[in-house]
């Protein structure tokens, strides 16, 4: 998408047009500040997802109210508190605070926890994107259990499917055309994510749809857009490949 | 439904040949689509835009320039570029068809389908450049990131800074979130492989 948007700014004539190609992938992996949004945050917190929410600051100040469902954890005693943390690293971590929170996510990201994120704009930007604050004192023990994302279909059903075919199900294939065009599984049907709101009438009514991209990503959004369209679906939350003759292999994330 | 729309087409076009004098698609019909024309010029002899569909019996490809569709015959020797066979390329791909005037009817010369979008070497950004802009800020780095991903994933997770410009909002967006300054560094990001 990035160098497409490229090519567009400078058909508008932008003359300093430069693409940070390695993308978001490469600096998660590389352990920068990531930044994540309250609308986020509330998604989680609606869609009832696991996640930890850390607010990092005083406990006196947590005390006066803080983000329904945080834990407390002092920035200064953060470092001390690695065992407090999950032991699944997979498991998405937003910290919070008043003041600049680059330190603690530093730290929570050096043990490990590839999901972490710092809220943005602190406490603050949650009250003023309207979001709840709880009163009373939060929580100092994090409480951690994972569970699938909404729609999610396991590895094992999926593969059931694609390889023995199921009468009331079809799978949906989200990948760009050209990226469908190496290779498709077979008896998939490939509408691209973004064309799938305008091509909903070439899915049959009667059939639950079971949706793939390569990594889950696409998969979910087009999950979303079926779902806001009362229309029966799950997707595969994992990475599949597929070569030329339709052959796949999956890999947890 | 399709095909009196397509027969009324085609009646229509016999009639202009016959009062014009002119092949059916001279002068109105568009040989590229409004997509295309951010990095392509018009041409006479190519018509860009995306494939409607190909009938390997009438051998024929249809391929919409905007709202109007072409309907090009083509023979076993036609030059395919950026796919193997002509069956495997899907629908809605873009696609640019050279073609030459037979009977007044258009003959596909040679197909090329578009490749993924590429980056020169000059115009990529690398994670120690990126670093550095960003720890100095958008103001005194004088720069813009943009993540061009849709607005959801942008929630979840962002470099510090960035602005939400997804991809498929590109044209609604450009006159709030683009700088005026032409001269201005723009630095895109997107999340790679999804």
């Amino acid at each position: 998408m990035s160098p497409e948007s490229a090519r567009r700014a400078e058909s508008l004539g932008y003359k300093n047009v430069k693409v940070f190609h390695d993308g978001l992938p490469a600096w998660k992996k590389g352990g920068h500040i990531i930044v994540s949004e309250a609308a986020s945050l509330k998604d989680l917190i609606e869609k009832d997802m696991s996640f930890v929410l850390i607010d990092l600051r005083d406990a006196k100040d947590a005390g006066n109210g803080f983000i329904q469902g945080a834990v407390s954890v002092p920035m200064k005693e953060l470092s001390a508190s690695k065992d407090k943390f999950p032991a699944d690293l997979s498991a998405p971590i937003v910290l919070y605070s008043d003041k600049n929170a680059e330190e603690a996510f530093k730290q929570v990201r050096s043990w490990g926890f590839k999901e972490t994120s710092i809220l943005n704009g602190g406490i603050d930007s949650w009250k003023k994107s309207g979001g709840k604050i709880s009163a009373g004192k939060p929580g100092t023990n994090i409480v951690y259990v994972f569970k699938p994302r909404p729609g999610e279909i396991s590895i094992e059903e999926f593969k059931t499917i694609a390889e023995k075919g199921a009468p009331d199900k079809l799978i949906l294939d989200v990948r760009e055309s050209d990226e469908a065009m190496h290779g498709i599984i077979t008896g998939a049907v490939n509408i691209p994510a973004d064309k799938l709101g305008e091509r909903l009438g070439e899915l049959p009514k009667d059939k639950e749809i079971i949706i793939h991209c390569v990594t889950g990503i696409r998969a979910e959004g087009a999950y979303d857009t079926l779902k806001a369209k009362g229309v029966k679906a799950r997707f595969l939350n994992a990475v599949i490949q597929i070569d030329k003759d339709g052959k796949y292999e999956i890999t947890k994330k | 439904m399709k095909k009196s729309k397509t027969l009324k087409l085609v009646i229509m076009a016999a009639l202009a040949i016959l009062i014009t004098g002119q092949t059916a698609f001279s002068a109105e019909k568009p040989t590229i689509a409004p997509q295309c024309k951010q990095c392509h010029q018009p041409a006479k002899d190519v018509i860009r835009g995306t494939l409607v569909g190909i009938s390997e019996n009438f051998k024929t490809v249809q391929v919409a320039t905007g709202k109007l569709v072409w309907v090009i015959n083509y023979s076993d020797d036609l030059k395919l570029s950026g796919a193997e066979k002509i069956s495997g390329i899907p629908k809605e791909k873009e696609v640019a068809v050279a073609f030459v005037e037979k009977d007044k009817v258009p003959y596909a010369v040679s197909l090329s389908v578009k490749p993924p979008a590429t980056v020169p070497p000059e115009k990529i950004v690398s994670t120690d450049e990126l670093l550095k802009l960003i720890a100095s800020g958008p103001e005194k780095g004088g720069y813009v990131l943009l993540d061009s991903r849709p607005a959801p994933r942008y929630m979840e997770g962002h470099l510090p800074q960035a602005v939400s410009m997804p991809f498929d909002k590109f044209d609604s967006l450009k006159d709030t979130l683009l700088p005026a300054d032409k001269e201005k560094l723009l630095i895109f990001y997107c999340g790679g492989v999804t």
